[in-house]
């Protein structure tokens, strides 16, 4: 079966390619993309004149919560909800119950987000840096690098000991597998729960310093530049940590990092009257923070845009603030947020904004993601874009399990309205199938 | 039904703190004068503690009694929440026992504004962790008041580990609400380190921030601060924070010595403070049963009309 997604806006950073053409597909793959292509004999047509075509989207940081926390979030319902976002390609974090340190967990992880009613979307598993995710000894990296992890990381549970992590990035250099560090100095930041600033000391909650981000960042930064370790830094949250990473890049260690929506728009004041829905770790900080971190976006020190998808049950989160857990939901906000607060601020180009959202983070795992070449991916991955759409996020009629999110009833500007991972796996109902048949008369 | 919550003084108006004071001013009058104060209107009131507390609890009982209302009380211990019943459940079944309002303390900061989503009535929060304690800080204003006739203008230092204390916030936001000047004293580690929002100004000095004070206010110094190195060890807080006949003499003459309690007697005070002509603290355990009178009424909208404030009671469930 042959479709044809025509008079869009082609947006490849693989390519660098920005122009107004089409997509031609052969049953699950991309055939042909480009200005002049003869779609006339394709069996299904999208007219996506007024919208942007990009690689489907790709999201190193998600929490799937399975196994262990189904009450959270299953896979079936995480994919869902990627597909809704964007998303074709997706990492799930280590810290399940148990954690994701054994090769059969893996196998679990990738038969279940390959069944039916899964939402369609690559899943790509992090395995657990150490057993159980405590930090005495490493996993079986060898063995869970055959099951098919694509990183490790110690999510959830950051290393404090720094000949752990020594070994830990030895052995992920010889495994040829990238760390993902969760960076936390946890004697600075224990029992915190919001930024050490103002608003927590008036309303008398430990503070989590920006220290202990900004040690650790630079503890791992130094042991990537000595390993010669990949080091991905999860969740960039203070100018500090970006001038450490900054510098770390400057001195040639493979460090790359993320960033996430809440911690370029939300600032640690927003807590309010303890809202335990703004409670992140690393915490939300302050707007000399978000400048310096949209700067570094733009400058291209900060590689990628992450969600952190992080859903919990809403019991979970109706406790008193230092009692709650960390984290929002991310999966179907973090587009329509990047693209209203990053891309039509002017701070990303379309190309630019794609290329942090799926080009950027696919490359630096290595994922058969983020691009539109024929063969470039195993199937097909696209992500129709509204780019104008004015919408409303209202997280009752998300996908996702977890409903937690300060962005519910956020006006946005911009959204994912068709995913195609093979097959069309999310169409929006924003987008109107017959759109085409009002246009295509020449 | 038209109720309001007290849940801290940040977001109270200077007028509702005057007019609190003033309402227990009138109940101590009425209640040495052997008047009957009982209540226009009687409810059933939930004294909920989740934390050590006994004369906290003792005052709320009394200021109970005087106005006739029932208290029932509840305690952690051997209650549902021991076997593992969430806050929020808690609450709502008190709701469904109808009891009318809750007196609550708890050990996590935010508990009282929780328990305020949920209940549907008055929440008078009774200390939520190092959050706030707002009937402890009316009760110091009462007293400070009669002393000194007026709160606006006045100097005082609160003297101890602001960091961990409610009742530092409390008093904090209620005096400078009230037009005096609020010094925050006590070594580094035992100061919040951004006093930006924090309603005073840091001293590190104890000299220099008593000097001139018509009012100190001193902290309970716990000894857990000394086990986890914040203070070097109590021999040292006693000589550079403690209040006594040598370190008084730098503030105003006739200051006033205060104390929330309990007193770790020889560290943040010595007995002259503690015990002579300057110490209130005897008239701030008295004058929490009135203002905690004054909260109840406050909070069940029965504010006398004779107050030239005009009631701003919030309408239904917040």
């Amino acid at each position: 079966m042959r479709t044809l997604l025509k008079n869009g806006r082609i947006l490849d950073p693989s390519i660098n390619m920005d122009e107004i053409g089409s997509i031609l597909m052969e049953d699950d793959q991309i055939i042909a993309v480009g200005a002049d292509i003869d779609g006339s004999d394709c069996e299904e047509i999208y007219d996506c004149s007024g919208l942007w075509i990009a690689p489907g989207l790709v999201d190193l940081h998600v929490h799937l919560r399975e196994p262990g926390e189904e009450h959270k979030e299953t896979i079936t319902t995480g994919t869902q909800s990627a597909a809704a976002g964007g998303y074709t390609t997706i990492c799930c974090m280590p810290n399940t119950n148990p954690p994701l340190d054994k090769p059969e967990l893996i196998d679990y992880i990738l038969d279940r987000a390959a069944s039916p009613e899964a939402g369609g979307v690559f899943v790509a598993p992090v395995g657990a840096l150490t057993v159980g995710l405590m930090n005495e000894r490493l996993s079986d990296l060898h063995a869970l690098k055959k099951a098919g992890i694509v990183a490790a990381s110690d999510e959830g549970a950051p290393i404090q000991d720094a000949a752990l992590m020594t070994q830990a990035m030895e052995l992920c250099v010889q495994f040829d597998l990238p760390i993902m560090a969760h960076c936390d100095e946890t004697s600075l930041s224990a029992n915190g729960c919001m930024n050490d600033g103002a608003t927590n000391a008036m309303l008398g909650l430990k503070g989590m310093p920006r220290s202990a981000e900004e040690i650790m960042v630079m503890r791992n930064c130094l042991l990537s530049l000595h390993t010669g370790c990949q080091l991905h830094v999860l969740r960039v949250t203070t100018w500090g940590a970006v001038e450490m990473i900054r510098q770390a890049k400057y001195l040639g260690a493979p460090v790359t990092c993320e960033i996430c929506p809440q911690n370029f728009i939300l600032t640690d004041d927003m807590v309010g009257d303890f809202d335990p829905r703004f409670k992140t770790t690393p915490p939300l900080r302050t707007t000399v923070d978000i400048d310096i971190l949209l700067q570094a976006l733009a400058d291209g020190t900060i590689d990628c845009i992450a969600s952190d998808h992080s859903p919990h049950a809403a019991y979970e989160v109706d406790v008193p603030f230092e009692e709650a857990p960390f984290g929002m939901v991310g999966l179907e906000s973090t587009l329509g947020l990047t693209l209203t607060h990053v891309t039509h601020k002017g701070i990303l180009t379309p190309l630019e904004t794609i290329r942090k959202l799926s080009t950027a983070p696919a490359k630096l795992l290595g994922l058969d993601a983020g691009t539109l070449q024929p063969g470039g991916t195993p199937v097909a991955q696209i992500c129709v874009i509204d780019p104008d759409l004015d919408w409303t996020f209202d997280v009752s009629r998300t996908f996702s399990k977890g409903k937690n999110t300060p962005f519910n009833e956020v006006r946005l500007k911009g959204k994912g309205v068709l995913t195609f991972c093979g097959g069309e796996i999310y169409r929006d109902a924003q987008f109107n199938p017959d759109r085409y048949e009002t246009f295509d008369l020449d | 039904m038209s109720y309001r919550n007290l849940l801290g003084i940040r977001n109270l108006e200077p007028s509702d703190i005057a007019t609190l004071i003033q309402m227990a001013s009138s109940f101590k009058e009425r209640v040495n004068r052997g008047e009957n104060t009982a209540s226009p209107t009687k409810h059933v009131i939930g004294l909920l503690f989740f934390e050590g507390s006994t004369r906290t609890r003792v005052s709320f009982e009394q200021a109970a009694h005087y106005l006739g209302h029932k208290v029932t009380n509840f305690a952690s211990q051997g209650s549902s929440m021991s076997k593992g019943e969430t806050l929020k459940d808690t609450i709502e079944t008190l709701r469904y026992e109808r009891l009318e309002s809750l007196v609550m303390r708890h050990p996590a900061s935010g508990s009282a504004h929780l328990a305020a989503r949920f209940f549907g009535g008055p929440i008078i929060n009774a200390g939520d962790g190092q959050h706030e304690h707002p009937t402890q800080a009316l009760g110091d204003a009462l007293t400070i008041s009669e002393k000194k006739g007026s709160l606006s203008g006045l100097r005082v230092a609160i003297v101890g580990d602001v960091l961990h204390s409610r009742v530092a916030r409390s008093n904090g936001w209620l005096l400078s609400k009230m037009g005096a000047e609020v010094r925050f004293v006590g070594p580094r580690t035992l100061l919040p380190s951004n006093l930006s929002l924090f309603p005073g100004t840091a001293h590190y000095d104890l000299l220099s921030g008593i000097e001139g004070a018509d009012v100190i206010m001193c902290l309970r110094l716990q000894r857990e601060r000394m086990r986890q190195g914040l203070v070097g060890s109590e021999g040292e807080y006693r000589r550079l924070y403690q209040i006594n006949s040598r370190t008084i003499r730098y503030a105003e003459r006739d200051c006033l010595v205060m104390h929330p309690g309990p007193i770790n007697r020889g560290v943040e005070l010595d007995d002259i403070a503690a015990d002579g002509a300057h110490s209130t603290i005897r008239n701030q355990i008295e004058n929490g049963i009135f203002v905690r009178m004054a909260a109840f009424e406050w909070v069940f909208g029965n504010v006398p009309t004779a107050s030239s404030q005009k009631s701003t009671a919030k309408r239904g469930k917040k």
